[in-house]
């Protein structure tokens, strides 16, 4: 048995509104969704989960359609399907009427379900949300049939808002696998028995990170589940360390390479750290030209050393200037505030020599 | 603060060299490249260590242009100074590896490590207030008109900051600048995020105009088909409508006429047959005969009449509702487009909502800005209550060494709110930019004799000039000369010129000579 367990499809979505790449996203979202069934009808699993949030937002009745032609391509493969908190079955949700192919199980109810296989003693467990925010906690009560067989739990949600879990107390009832969606990075809650396989592609610039979905087979007699990366690309958090010998022209140079080396399709979350020389003035705003760049932070500080500073300037303005800051305990603003003030005022200076 | 003795073990071009001063006036007499700026910089080094650069400045810091040729491993000496009434000495080992700084009390033998690289000996006079006070250098500008400017900027910081050692204004337009880039990235990123939401909500009015078509294609679908109604009546299909209803009237008056055409026939033939008989008259039969026959002819007329009639009503019926169900479909369809529209239309404006909440996102440039800001605000209260302190101070006291340095030709130094200057004589006031050069110097002079006093308090400091005075007539020397010797501080004038001992000597000043 071979299972393939995934969520948070989010197709409809459009992630970065306003940069270069939205466009394309939008539709490498609808892609790889096609390329996973693509790859399931060249070699097919047994069971296809969808944890909730195929789509990102209800959707029409042309996208069901496209949809559930792709499901029918791949006939030997039993779809469960759930509608998560973006796409609810709202009143006027066209999932009310849509009928879906034979080998699509949709879980219509808002109380759990469960359905058996139709081929294999596997019993599937599942709801739809009807509603954008589930506070009740409704997995609360599952509880697997005393059947033989694998018993699967398909849940999404998981905070406050959007049907808390414990994903352990749930395990510990008996299910073999729980297969969540709704927390778009992938993580493994218990090895082989609960996880979140993550987005399918990364929906916005917040989803850091590898993603992909959870491939499942039983091998002599266990369930074992591996994560497979599938999405066309990444987010990515790039950090520069700046020193003192750093210029403009040598960052750029080194974020140039670093991008080329880790793949100039990703999408970067440029941040510069370190202590750069005092005399550096830098353009962040150029660094974003080198790339699929969502920001730049610069949290690297000019390479004083203040307490020296504080000595040397000791009973003159820059002086009782570094002292408010240094009396004053700072946080990052104020940090940002010393520095900048302190440059201007250095350089500015006339001290020795006129 | 007096310097009594400094020995230099090794530093810069100088070694094992002692150099006495006295306590008032001292002339360093040499060449250039004797050695006199290497003084200088050993006497700043023993009270405040020799600071390394880091990175590529390192090559032309006072420790590289400094390190001793020979012998790098005792780079530094021994100075002698008294200050607040004790003497100290000071030993320094400037070299990196053996790093060593030593402070000797020598009226009460306490001794004090300190670092030898950067450590200050006296905490209350920093390197800021040393380099303003202690030491006056050559002047930089070479034209009068710079040193309008220079004066003037002087002036301008110490009404400003209070505090001669920054320059205000060019430091908060640097900062300006600054924020200037970042608002304009706020600005644009701002009107990029707006663009975007333009977009959906254009998008938004493009869906509601199609639904707003749909809705009247539909409204008019469904006034044709209650036309259609109002001729068909509610249910054409179920056989009970208006025009089932005529279609039946039409055939029962069809089935009277063919029953009127039977009575008529049978009534003929029984009148033929039987009436002869009754009235014995052939006629008779004859005519009641065809009277039937007329009756029946017209019937079977009617009959046809009606068959035809039928077959109208018939074929309009058929098309009515073929119409009727073409209109259905047609309402359907539009219904269907409609509900997917409006589905479009509400995930639209969900969309609309995400770009408001985008617009509204905290961005880096705006942390950039408020740090920015917090240091103008900083800089700004800090200044606000040095100038209360000084800024008057200032101008008095710069207005009265420039008297006597003058001779009382010039008496103040006035300035307005723009920083333009003038100087009061007896008769005028005259805008600095007519002074002769000279006169600039005297008053660049002043201005940094009284802020070094300001800066520095009760105690009187060294002053060392290092060739300041030659742009100075005789007169201007000489009278600027008698007012050092007359301030009762020690004064190290360094000069390659013989003109300032001769004049020391004919105006009967003491001084201590050191030839370098």
């Amino acid at each position: 048995m071979r299972f393939i367990h995934l969520a948070d499809v989010h197709l409809g979505a459009v992630p970065d509104r306003g940069c270069s790449w939205s466009e394309e996203r939008e539709k490498e979202i609808w892609e790889t969704f096609r390329r996973v069934i693509a790859d399931i009808r060249r070699n097919p699993v047994d069971l296809l989960f969808v944890a909730g949030d195929l789509f990102h937002r209800q959707p029409l009745l042309r996208e069901l359609r496209e949809v559930n032609y792709l499901f029918s391509t791949i006939p030997d493969t039993r779809i469960y399907l759930m509608a998560g908190n973006h796409d609810p079955i709202s009143r006027e949700s066209f999932y009310n009427t849509f009928v879906w192919e034979p080998n699509v199980v949709f879980f219509r109810e808002e109380t759990l379900t469960c359905v058996k296989d139709e081929k294999l003693d596997v019993y599937v467990y599942g709801l739809s949300y009807h509603h954008r925010e589930i506070r009740e906690a409704l997995y609360e009560k599952a509880e697997p049939r005393r059947e033989e067989g694998m018993h699967i739990l398909l849940a999404h949600g998981g905070d406050r808002e959007h049907i808390p879990l414990n994903v352990f107390a749930l395990s510990a009832k008996g299910f073999d696998y729980i297969a969540l969606g709704h927390i778009h990075k992938p993580q493994v809650l218990l090895r082989d028995r609960a996880a979140y396989s993550g987005a399918l592609e990364p929906i916005d610039r917040n989803d850091l990170g590898p993603h992909g979905y959870i491939e499942g087979r039983v091998v002599n007699g266990r369930l074992r589940t591996e994560f497979i990366p599938f999405a066309s690309r990444s987010y990515q958090q790039l950090i520069l360390s700046l020193h003192e010998e750093t210029t403009q022209l040598s960052l750029e140079d080194a974020m140039k390479t670093e991008i080329f080396r880790r793949g100039g399709q990703n999408i970067y979350r440029v941040i510069l750290q370190g202590l750069r020389s005092p005399d550096l003035l830098l353009i962040p705003e150029k660094l974003k030209k080198l790339g699929n760049i969502t920001e730049v932070l610069d949290e690297s500080s000019p390479a004083y050393d203040m307490q020296a500073l504080y000595q040397r300037y000791s009973g003159t303005l820059i002086g009782d200037y570094i002292g408010w800051f240094l009396n004053h305990g700072m946080n990052e603003t104020e940090k940002k505030a010393l520095y900048y003030g302190l440059q201007a005022l250095l350089e500015t200076s006339r001290t020795s020599g006129k | 603060m007096i310097i009594r003795r400094i020995a230099i073990r090794n530093f810069g071009k100088l070694h094992d060299r002692t150099i006495e001063l006295a306590p008032g006036m001292n002339v360093l007499y040499g060449e250039n490249e004797s050695g006199k700026s290497t003084f200088h910089t050993f006497v700043r080094s023993m009270l405040y260590g020799v600071r390394r650069q880091r990175g590529r400045a390192a090559k032309n810091d006072t420790y590289s242009s400094f390190e001793p040729w020979e012998d790098p491993t005792s780079f530094g000496g021994t100075l002698w100074l008294e200050y607040g009434g004790k003497n100290y000495r000071i030993t320094r080992n400037f070299y990196k590896e053996k790093q060593l700084g030593e402070v000797l009390c020598e009226d009460n033998g306490e001794v004090r490590k300190v670092n030898g690289a950067a450590d200050a000996i006296f905490e209350n006079v920093s390197e800021a207030v040393y380099d303003n006070t202690v030491s006056v250098a050559q002047l930089k500008s070479v034209t009068g008109k710079e040193l309008v400017d220079e004066l003037r900027n002087y002036m301008a910081g110490y009404q400003g900051a209070g505090d001669c050692t920054v320059d205000l204004g060019r430091a908060m337009q640097m900062l300006k600048m600054t924020r200037k880039g970042f608002l304009a990235q706020e600005e644009r990123r701002k009107r990029e995020a707006e663009a975007e939401q333009e977009k959906v909500s254009s998008n938004i009015e493009f869906v509601q105009k199609e639904i707003w078509d749909l809705e009247e294609k539909k409204a008019q679908i469904e006034k044709k088909e209650r036309s259609l109604q109002a001729r068909t009546g509610d249910s054409i299909k179920e056989g009970d409508s208006l025009l089932d209803q005529g279609i039946r009237e039409i055939r029962e008056k069809m089935l009277l006429s063919e029953a009127g055409v039977f009575a008529a026939l049978l009534m003929g033939i029984l009148g033929i047959v039987f009436l002869p008989g009754i009235y014995g008259s052939v006629w008779v039969g004859v005519s009641v005969g065809a009277a039937a026959a007329a009756v029946a002819a017209g019937a079977v007329f009617l009959r046809l009449r009606f068959a035809r009639e039928i077959r109208i009503r018939e074929r309009h019926k058929t098309r009515l509702v073929s119409a009727g169900e073409e209109l259905k479909w047609k309402k359907e369809e539009i219904s269907g487009a409609l509900e997917e529209k409006r589905m479009a239309l509400d995930n639209l404006k969900e969309d609309f909502l995400e770009c408001e909440g985008e617009k509204s996102r905290i961005t880096p440039e705006q942390g950039e800005i408020q740090a920015l800001n917090l240091a103008m605000d900083r800089i700004e209260s800090l200044s606000g209550s040095f100038s209360r302190q000084v800024g008057g101070r200032l101008r008095q006291r710069t207005s009265a060494i420039l008297c006597e340095i003058t001779g009382g030709k010039y008496r103040e130094l006035l300035m307005d709110e723009d920083f333009q200057m003038w100087v009061n004589t007896d008769l005028k006031t005259v805008p600095v930019e007519r002074l002769s050069r000279g006169t600039l110097e005297q008053i660049y002079f002043a201005l940094r004799m009284s802020a070094g006093e300001l800066l520095c308090g009760k105690e009187k400091y060294p002053v060392i000039l290092d060739d300041v005075f030659g742009m100075y007539d005789e007169e201007r020397l000489s009278a600027v000369l008698h007012w050092l010797a007359k301030e009762n501080r020690q004064v190290i004038l360094c000069t390659c010129h013989e003109r300032e001992m001769e004049i020391l000597e004919r105006e009967g000043i003491d001084f201590h000579k050191v030839s370098m």
